[in-house]
């Protein structure tokens, strides 16, 4: 990459600050499906904190965030959850990315945001769930229309993509505007303290 | 030969127009006991960061002057580096858990796992801080089951354990209770007659006054009296010193209004030196003998 | 609340290195994806069953298995509905009809996920997570990753905690949390954003808590403990080679 360290997303370089916001993008993500299931929302709301980690630290910290939650998740309490790592990586760079160049400057951007990113979490899933479990996903909704759609004659990889594709959308929608809302409540020290983790120091 | 050298130390945070700190120089020797006082945002907590590194290396922004702390220059030295000769310790108890780890004697640990010291010398480093600080006893607890004193003792304990050269405690006891904090001060006590330079930002002055071999004033980022306790409490008592309220301690007020004068000059900064002033007045004015 | 499924215990599963621990996960989600027929899935899932019965985790094995019981059943009723294969009708229920074929692939993918499940399980329920990520921070993962894991699970039980104080401050301030699909999402942003917001504010002071500690240090970090492996580690390390070798040989030459 020949950008410029500072004017450059996708710079590797992690501070102390990025690292320990990983373990809290980790923990918002499992509040929130927490607090999504108590509510009995219809949505997963998983990863609120892996988008919020993109948003304030780049692409790469997003992108590890929800490598990391995968992972964990996988090694600790959930074992299938380690199968959609490349999902989560995908939504982390996508919005840490889109973030930087501007997408999430006005609600009316964020909205737009949040539709691409269900389009990229359901082109990554879908090979997922159809090379585990044909197709399928494990939410209610989504395997309804795919029993509707295989019964009526469709091809399980566009039945499986419109199944993802129904769940996906909405969530990705709601946890993009969230992120956002809560994005703009944060303090201006504290956005300042992550966008300059790069900068260098002068001398007066 | 001074373990803290500050020299015309000027800093400025990013995207700010005024100076957090505007021309701060002093110096401490091995084993000094240094109070910094002065009103919230008057530049207390920048000045402890300065000490290890984190100002400019963390917060980035502008910096100008020098800081050189146990030989090394600060503004040369990563602070991972610098963390092996100064040890900081902050106002939260609780953020100073690194959460990493199960035991107080494992987390005692993180900074000589991190800094790569060899094996054989963690056990007796880790034994010393925690007998030092008293919590050998709870070393297998969780350190998120310990009082706020305890934790913050832990956190002493931890930077400790780092054999630092200088110890600096940024507003240590401002969430603690009055036990809590005078653990807290009886520690940093025993560290200074070990030799390690101690340098507190502190709001209760009462008991910088009890322990500080020196008080340093900040106003508005700028060092406006460098002294002794009792140097520093009778200019604040007698309102010669910018930053109202003054921050000398009631008794100091009583006596400075009572005009009741140590033997040496000044104004007594401790209750037991008020009454060992104030006695014989009190006696001479009434006339009888108290006993 | 704990997130570790993790419980201590004096097995010869849990007295294992957790790397070894590690091979034996790794070998059976392998085998898991060479022999994909039903008897030989059957098959490995008792040899897993087996491996957590005599490391005595079966029972919470049990609840972990339990937990995805709804999505086994969803393969089993969608794929014996529509998969393209079937012909067989088996189960007619009205207009409702169950084909044989379709059964088959959802018994399959059901007996899929409970063999990931299982072998992963080996190593989740047997294994302190310290001592794992100990393990692979020695063996050149970044020391920065252990500190990750090992925050995270520290910091789940903290927030959640966190979480049930905010849901009843909001709860008794008269916010409804029960009602209509609108009423309950209007519940979501009050009930995740205080604790978001100082979860993210509390990270400055942590940062620079971890700095002190020297957390940003270049060197290889050292380790408090030593490393230490029991002898019936090797013998299991070469049982995992030798089986992966059957499992390969059963399914390319002997047509398992």
């Amino acid at each position: 990459m020949g950008a410029q360290g500072k004017s450059s997303p996708w710079s590797m370089q992690f501070s102390t600050l990025t690292i320990v916001l990983i373990p809290v993008a980790i923990g918002v993500n499992y509040v929130g499906k927490l607090i999504a299931a108590a509510l009995k929302l219809p949505l997963w709301l998983d990863s609120i904190g892996t988008v919020l980690a993109a948003m304030l630290a780049g692409p790469w910290v997003g992108a590890i965030s929800g490598a990391a939650n995968n992972v964990i998740f996988g090694l600790t309490a959930d074992p299938i959850s380690f199968w959609y790592l490349i999902t989560s990586i995908a939504i982390g760079f996508v919005v840490g990315y889109m973030a930087f160049t501007g997408w999430v400057s006005s609600f009316g951007r964020a909205v737009g945001l949040g539709l691409i990113v269900g389009i990229v979490a359901t082109v990554v899933s879908t090979p997922i769930n159809v090379i585990l479990w044909e197709g399928q996903t494990g939410n209610v909704w989504g395997d309804a229309l795919y029993a509707y759609l295989v019964g009526s004659g469709w091809p399980i990889w566009l039945a499986s993509f419109l199944d993802e594709l129904v769940v996906d959308i909405p969530d990705k929608l709601a946890t993009v505007i969230v992120s956002y809302l809560i994005l703009r409540a944060l303090p201006e020290r504290l956005a300042t303290l992550f966008a300059g983790g790069r900068d260098q120091v002068e001398r007066l | 030969m001074a373990v803290v050298e500050v020299e015309n130390l000027r800093y400025r945070y990013p995207r700010q127009t005024t100076l957090a700190l505007d021309g701060v120089s002093f110096t401490a020797e091995p084993g000094e006991f240094v109070g910094i006082v002065g009103p919230n945002l008057s530049g207390k907590s920048t000045l402890c960061h300065a000490l290890i590194g984190l100002v400019p290396h963390f917060y980035k922004g502008a910096i100008g002057g020098r800081v050189v702390v146990a030989g090394l220059d600060v503004h040369q030295t990563p602070v991972a580096e610098m963390s092996r000769r100064v040890g900081l310790v902050f106002q939260n108890p609780f953020t100073q858990i690194t959460g990493a780890k199960l035991t107080v004697y494992e987390e005692v640990a993180f900074g000589l796992e991190y800094t790569g010291a060899p094996r054989e010398e963690m056990a007796p480093r880790i034994e010393e801080a925690l007998r030092l600080l008293g919590l050998w006893e709870l070393r297998d607890r969780s350190p998120f089951a310990l009082s706020g004193g305890q934790m913050q003792r832990l956190a002493i304990a931890s930077v400790l354990a780092m054999r630092p050269q200088v110890l600096v405690l940024d507003e240590p006891t401002s969430q603690l209770d009055p036990a809590g904090t005078r653990e807290v001060f009886d520690a940093a006590a025993t560290l200074c007659r070990q030799g390690i330079t101690v340098i507190m930002a502190e709001h209760k002055i009462e008991l910088l006054a009890e322990h500080a071999d020196r008080l340093l004033v900040l106003h508005q980022g700028r060092l406006v009296a460098d002294g002794t306790p009792r140097d520093i409490l009778t200019r604040a008592a007698s309102r010669e010193l910018p930053g109202e309220p003054a921050p000398a301690p009631p008794v100091t007020q009583a006596a400075a209004s009572l005009d009741w004068r140590m033997p040496g000059g000044g104004f007594p900064v401790t209750l037991a030196e008020a009454v060992a002033v104030g006695r014989p007045i009190v006696e001479r004015h009434s006339g009888v003998d108290s006993r | 609340m704990r997130v570790s499924l993790y419980v201590s215990a004096d097995t010869w599963l849990h007295r294992l290195d957790p790397m070894t621990k590690l091979l034996m996960a790794a070998t059976g989600v392998t085998l898991t994806f060479i022999l994909t027929r039903t008897e030989s899935a059957a098959v490995l899932l008792a040899i897993f069953l087996a491996a957590l019965g005599t490391g005595r985790v079966l029972r919470q094995a049990a609840s972990v298995f339990a937990g995805v019981g709804i999505v086994a059943a969803t393969f089993l009723i969608v794929q014996g509905l529509v998969h393209p294969t079937n012909a067989t009708p088996l189960i007619a229920l009205g207009p409702v009809v169950l084909y044989t074929e379709g059964l088959l692939i959802g018994l399959r993918l059901a007996l899929r996920l409970y063999n990931i499940l299982s072998a992963t399980l080996i190593l989740v329920l047997a294994t302190n997570p310290a001592d794992l990520t100990e393990a692979l921070v020695r063996r050149g993962a970044p020391a920065r990753l252990g500190y990750v894991i090992m925050s995270v699970l520290q910091i789940i039980p903290t927030m959640v905690a966190q979480s049930a104080a905010i849901t009843d401050a909001q709860r008794s301030r008269g916010m409804e949390t029960e009602g209509s699909l609108w009423t309950r999402a209007k519940a979501f942003l009050p009930l995740m954003g205080p604790l978001v917001t100082s979860s993210l504010i509390a990270t400055e002071e942590r940062a620079l808590a971890l700095e002190v500690r020297g957390f940003g240090s270049t060197v290889r970090p050292t380790f408090l403990r030593a490393e230490t492996r029991p002898p019936h580690a090797v013998p299991v390390r070469i049982l995992c080679v030798l089986t992966l070798a059957l499992g390969a040989t059963g399914r390319w030459v002997l047509g398992w």
